[in-house]
């Protein structure tokens, strides 16, 4: 809604106000830079904050225009349907943007997680196991279907894949 | 459809196109005529033209680090094979399920748009990021304006797509695009100018109703920003579940929910029922009437506690409601049917709210996948602090170590130990059950002698203040078996041996809910049967009972969270640090908040403005929870599904809470007799008859006579329910087989996933084996041709591969249409990886073989035609496959197309036999490949006129095999050809 996208648009502003202008009436061409984005108190402490930005950012940097940013909180908000979530948190989840969530990538997640904490073994194992419960067509990693499909199973992810502003 | 298409891929003239622009302007040409076939051409021809971006062009943008070395990726390197393919066609795969479904919404209306949805969006997003490339520039300037004619189209695709649907639809479609904000905002100026267009030729009722909907939806968009405004405590919400995450967000979401009932209830109960009295009572003339505050009773301040007194004669209790018709407004009827109304009401959102849960979270829920689940989708986006993220970090490594080591050990259990664990289960639920039995009995006889020693001190005016405090006994003693037996059943929760973490909630859920149960059971048995014996005025004594009750049971609960989590704080930082600092406990929290809102339930007949009490209770409860909770607890330990446990919640509150101080409150109104001296009811045999006397008042009315044969007719006759009841069970038995009738589906379906996916692994080993086979050949066949290399040839044998690669994946692109269009046809919104795997193979398959083929022409310029036979023939079997996969259903017709595979392979194999000619096997295996289709299509167009086919899986899967030994065995017979 208009006073949504208000207060969106006033934490933008706060995050760098001498770059930002008050009046955006004709689209000015500003970005914010990763850092400034990244030190949101709402993104602070995310493990995948880099990978948030860097997916909803149009440059694939982490950079953000205001537009960039009303999406990423439009589709962490509570009234994103489910498959733009997922669509969303797979692209996330998804670190060398193959389309496919791999081991690699289920390992990095893992690491981001747990940071690091468990043995290279433990990692393996894991791993295996998620694709072993998630791989619906059993070619060893996760397609989008694959996610979807899970999330579906999963009615939790809806909330808590959810950032409130 | 096909068999158009496919004349055209095989037109010879086509593939000698050298020049695209050619190409390009007979698209533009066909425009409207069939998308498909012009804007592919383009894109795939343009490819051919750029020899060098190729690779580069469609995999640009997003991408750049996963396209390195694309163009010759090696035969042998199959590794990153399974991984390219897939993106690279990508596109086409989208493309294809835009216009399948853009021919269908001209014939049939849209099945189901989110099924659909996602195959599109998919596609779109990934044409969104190949369409700035930031590869080569000095040949981009082509490429790129063929991308951006192609996205045109698909646009143009999607927006009049998009027009078909209905406004809502349209606004919920728009939204579901995974666009920018900027791409979404286009599109939906685009699609206004459309229907701006379009509306103009429409009559002035349309506009009309264009205008109306504007206008309702503008409506429901300020309801919904003043509702976001009014929002209660969103800023303490989003700091809980930044701290605590989304499970103990859920208690203050449910107090919340609680919170507004009793809104709502107090605002109907005050309405329509305390402020006419009110207004009543100040009218001067007749205030005589009214039970006015005797002279001698004061107010004591006790009475805040024990609700007697004075308070007996204010409008808190029912005593005080007048029974006469006050100036045109009878109070009777008010009563009755405001309490009906708010608890119907109630149990109407009840329902509702409790079945979206349960579809939401547990018909679709499902417990298999727990470490898929713990890993992906547990991650709390909203958790902000970071204590909470260290501890959460640590919660989720320490469950993942117990996942593993359970499934490592796996223990089996000897016969013993199972008895042992059998013994103590029972021994728990035995002594917890006597517990709440004990418990049951005792108040029963508490409230027998407090009934006994209250009597003895007839004229409750001047009561001393120590008769006052003996009432308070009882609601002590509840509230206190509330406090202490909860601990009690925990304890014995310890001593137990789950298996798993859920069980050991539910148990504890069990044994606490039948507690409560039991204990309000009992204070309602005599509440309804021995108090109206003895009471002039029952009803305001059950009502100060319940004010007592609701009042201590906010006392204790104050305590409760003091003692409970202050003080086991305390004991564990600083006296016992093993202990810790202690866990919110959701469940019992909730347990409590369902008790206290089912006393509110049970008075609501006895004290009208008891909501008003509830209110206030909830509100400070909502802030000292919070307080406790940011102080003393700590983030429970366990993420549970926090969506479970909050359905579960919400079917307690309705299933023995709601539902059993409903059928007290009914039972009340319905066969007890209200008392002589006080209440609206005074003088009725029961409080219904109140709804009797106001239908024999209306018979004198005229025009009033449908209201009495209604009610005589429909209200007070059994046929009428009885009749409703087997209607409902009827409905219910339908539904249930109904869904007997899905779970089979899905059950089959999710089957069918897993052999695709089987059969996609298999046919991926087995071209691995294969190729393994062929190198040796190849590099061999190089060294021998190598020195008969011609720089001339390279652009036009270039160009003639690529065609062909073009022709193999168009073909594969136009598989995937056909199977998307059969589902959509069935209706049945199938997961689409089913229809994606196998075109995806064969899209493989065909990338596969094209690239193999790349490498082999530049060696060889006379070597066209034979790799075009080749290629030709693989097209033919995929053909075939296509075709199969539309009749498999049909075993005749498909196994004959098998034993034409066979054939064809057979005879394939014989002409690998006179290898130095080369002509004349080439020409030979055309004319089989040629013979084959024209088969093929025969049985085509057989099946096209019988009904669509259902079951595509394992036939095709066959098919396939088969297809792919033919192509194999052509390849292996073009290169012994050499």
């Amino acid at each position: 809604t208009r006073k949504e996208i208000l207060r969106l648009f006033y934490r933008y502003r706060d995050l760098a106000p001498q770059l930002v202008p008050l009046d955006y009436t004709n689209h000015p061409d500003v970005k914010l830079p990763y850092e400034l984005i990244g030190s949101m108190p709402e993104l602070k402490d995310n493990p995948f904050r880099q990978r948030i930005a860097e997916v909803f950012s149009e440059d694939g940097e982490g950079n953000m225009t205001l537009d960039d940013f009303l999406d990423m909180f439009s589709v962490l908000s509570e009234m994103a349907p489910r498959d733009l979530k997922a669509y969303y948190a797979f692209k996330i989840y998804d670190f060398n943007n193959d389309d496919f969530i791999c081991k690699s990538d289920l390992e990095k997640t893992l690491n981001k997680l747990t940071r690091n904490e468990l043995t290279e073994d433990e990692v393996r194992m894991v791993c295996e196991k998620v694709i072993d419960e998630a791989d619906l067509d059993n070619d060893g990693r996760l397609s989008l279907e694959d996610f979807q499909h899970m999330i579906v199973r999963a009615p939790d992810f809806l909330s808590t894949f959810h950032i409130r502003i | 459809m096909t068999s158009y298409r496919n004349g055209g891929f095989f037109n010879p003239a086509y593939h000698d196109t050298e020049t695209l622009e050619i190409d390009r302007r007979a698209s533009s040409k066909t425009h409207h005529t069939n998308p498909y076939d012009n804007q592919d051409p383009t894109w795939w021809g343009d490819r051919a033209s750029n020899d060098d971006a190729i690779g580069r062009v469609p995999q640009g943008g997003w991408q750049e680090e996963s396209w390195r070395g694309r163009e010759n990726i090696p035969m042998d390197a199959i590794s990153i094979r399974p991984r390219s393919p897939p993106r690279h066609h990508g596109p086409n795969h989208s493309i294809s399920g835009m216009d399948s479904e853009y021919n269908q919404s001209r014939s049939i209306p849209l099945p189901s748009s989110s099924g659909n949805m996602t195959m599109r969006w998919r596609g779109i997003a990934m044409r969104r990021m190949s369409m700035f490339p930031d590869a080569d520039h000095t040949q981009t300037a082509f490429t790129e304006d063929a991308i951006w004619n192609e996205m045109q189209n698909e646009q143009q695709n999607l927006l009049e797509e998009l027009a078909a649907l209905s406004t809502r639809d349209r606004i919920k479609a728009i939204r579901d695009l995974p666009m920018s904000f900027k791409e979404k905002k286009h599109i939906r100026k685009e699609l206004e100018l459309q229907s701006s267009r379009k509306s103009r030729q429409f009559t002035c009722l349309a506009d009309c109703s264009e205008k109306l909907s504007l206008f309702s939806r503008k409506c429901g968009y300020h309801v919904k920003s003043a509702k976001q405004t009014l929002e209660l405590w969103q800023g303490a919400m989003k700091s809980i579940g930044g701290k605590f995450g989304t499970s103990v967000l859920t208690y203050f979401v449910f107090l919340k929910w609680l919170l507004m009932f009793n809104i709502f209830s107090f605002l109907v109960n005050f309405g329509f029922v305390t402020i006419p009295l009110l207004v009543y009572k100040h009218t001067p003339n007749i205030s005589q009437n009214v039970n006015n505050v005797p002279q001698n009773v004061t107010f004591r301040g006790l009475e805040i506690l024990t609700g007697v007194g004075y308070f007996k004669y204010t409008v808190m209790y029912y005593g005080s409601y007048s029974n006469g018709a006050l100036v045109g407004y009878n109070m009777q009827l008010a009563y009755f049917f405001t309490i009906a109304v708010y608890m119907v009401l109630c149990g109407i959102s009840l329902i509702y709210s409790m079945s979206v849960n349960f579809k939401n979270n547990y018909v679709l829920a499902d417990s298999a996948s727990n470490s898929a689940w713990q890993l992906l989708c547990t991650w709390d986006f909203s958790v902000t602090n970071e204590k909470a993220v260290k501890q959460r970090r640590n919660n989720l490594c320490v469950q993942l170590k117990e996942s593993l080591s359970e499934t490592a050990q796996q223990e089996r259990l000897t016969v013993s130990e199972k008895l042992k664990h059998y013994g103590i289960h029972f021994g728990c639920w035995l002594l917890s059950t006597s517990l709440a039995f004990g418990c049951a009995a005792g108040i029963y006889f508490l409230c027998k002698y407090e009934h006994k020693v209250l009597l003895q001190t007839t004229n409750t005016a001047n009561w001393s203040l120590l008769d006052e405090a003996k009432t308070l006994l009882v609601p002590f003693v509840v509230s206190l078996i509330n406090l202490v037996i909860p601990l009690f059943y925990s304890l014995f929760n310890k001593f137990e041996h789950y298996s798993t973490h859920r069980k050991q909630i539910y148990a504890l859920l069990i044994r606490n809910v039948f507690l409560k149960m039991s204990i309000l059971s009992v204070l309602c048995y005599y509440w309804m049967n021995k108090v109206p014996a003895k009471d002039p005025c029952w009803e305001s004594t059950v009502g100060q009972s319940l004010y007592r009750l609701v009042l201590f049971d906010f006392l204790f609960l104050m305590l409760g969270s003091f003692f409970g989590e202050f003080l086991s704080n305390v004991i564990g930082t600083k006296l016992i640090p093993r202990m810790g600092v202690p866990e919110f406990d959701v469940a019992r929290n909730v347990l409590e908040l369902i008790y206290s809102q089912t006393l509110a339930w049970i008075g609501i007949y006895f004290s009208p403005l008891l909501p008003a009490m509830q209110i206030l209770k909830f509100l400070i409860l909502f802030y000292l929870k919070k307080v406790s909770l940011t102080h003393n607890c700590q983030p429970p330990r366990r993420s549970g599904r926090a969506a479970q446990m909050q359905t579960i919640f919400i079917f307690l509150l309705f299933f023995p809470f709601f539902v059993g101080a409903l059928s007290i409150v009914a039972y009340t109104a319905w066969s007890l007799t209200p008392s002589e001296g006080c209440g609206p009811f005074r003088g009725l045999n029961n409080s219904f008859t109140a709804v009797d006397v106001w239908i024999d008042d209306l018979k004198n009315v005229t025009g009033s006579q449908w209201v009495i044969e209604i009610y005589s007719n429909v209200i007070l006759s059994e046929i009428f329910y009885f009749l409703i009841t087997l209607i409902i069970l009827v409905i219910i038995y339908i539904l249930w087989q109904v869904t007997n009738g899905r779970k089979e589906l899905i059950r089959r379906l999710r089957q069918q996933i897993v052999n695709e996916g089987k059969d996609k692994s298999f046919l991926l080993e087995r071209l691995q084996d294969l190729q393994k086979s062929l190198p040796n050949k190849t590099t061999k066949q190089k060294k021998q041709k190598g020195s008969m290399k011609q720089h001339s040839d390279d652009h036009s044998s270039g160009d003639q591969s690529n065609s062909n690669a073009m022709v193999q994946a168009l073909l594969a692109r136009q598989q995937l249409e056909e199977e998307e269009k059969r589902y959509s046809i069935g209706g049945v919104p199938v997961p689409s990886e089913m229809s994606n795997s196998s075109p995806l193979m064969q899209a493989m398959l065909a990338r596969q073989l094209a690239d193999q083929e790349n490498e082999d022409q530049y060696p060889m310029r006379d070597e066209n035609p034979s790799s075009s036979s080749a290629l030709a023939q693989a097209m033919a079997a995929r053909n075939r496959v296509e075709d199969e996969e539309n009749n498999q259903y049909d075993v005749f017709n498909r196994s004959s197309a098998v034993t034409q595979a066979m054939q064809a392979r057979r005879r394939a194999e014989d002409t690998d036999d006179d290898m130095g000619d080369l002509p004349h096997p080439v020409s030979n295996v055309m004319m089989q490949v040629m013979q084959a289709r024209q088969q093929a299509q025969e049985d085509d167009r057989i099946q096209w006129m019988t009904a669509p086919p259902q079951n595509p899986g394992p036939s095709g899967s066959s098919a396939l095999i088969q297809a792919m030994l033919a192509r194999q065995e052509a390849q292996n017979e073009y290169d012994d050809g050499y």
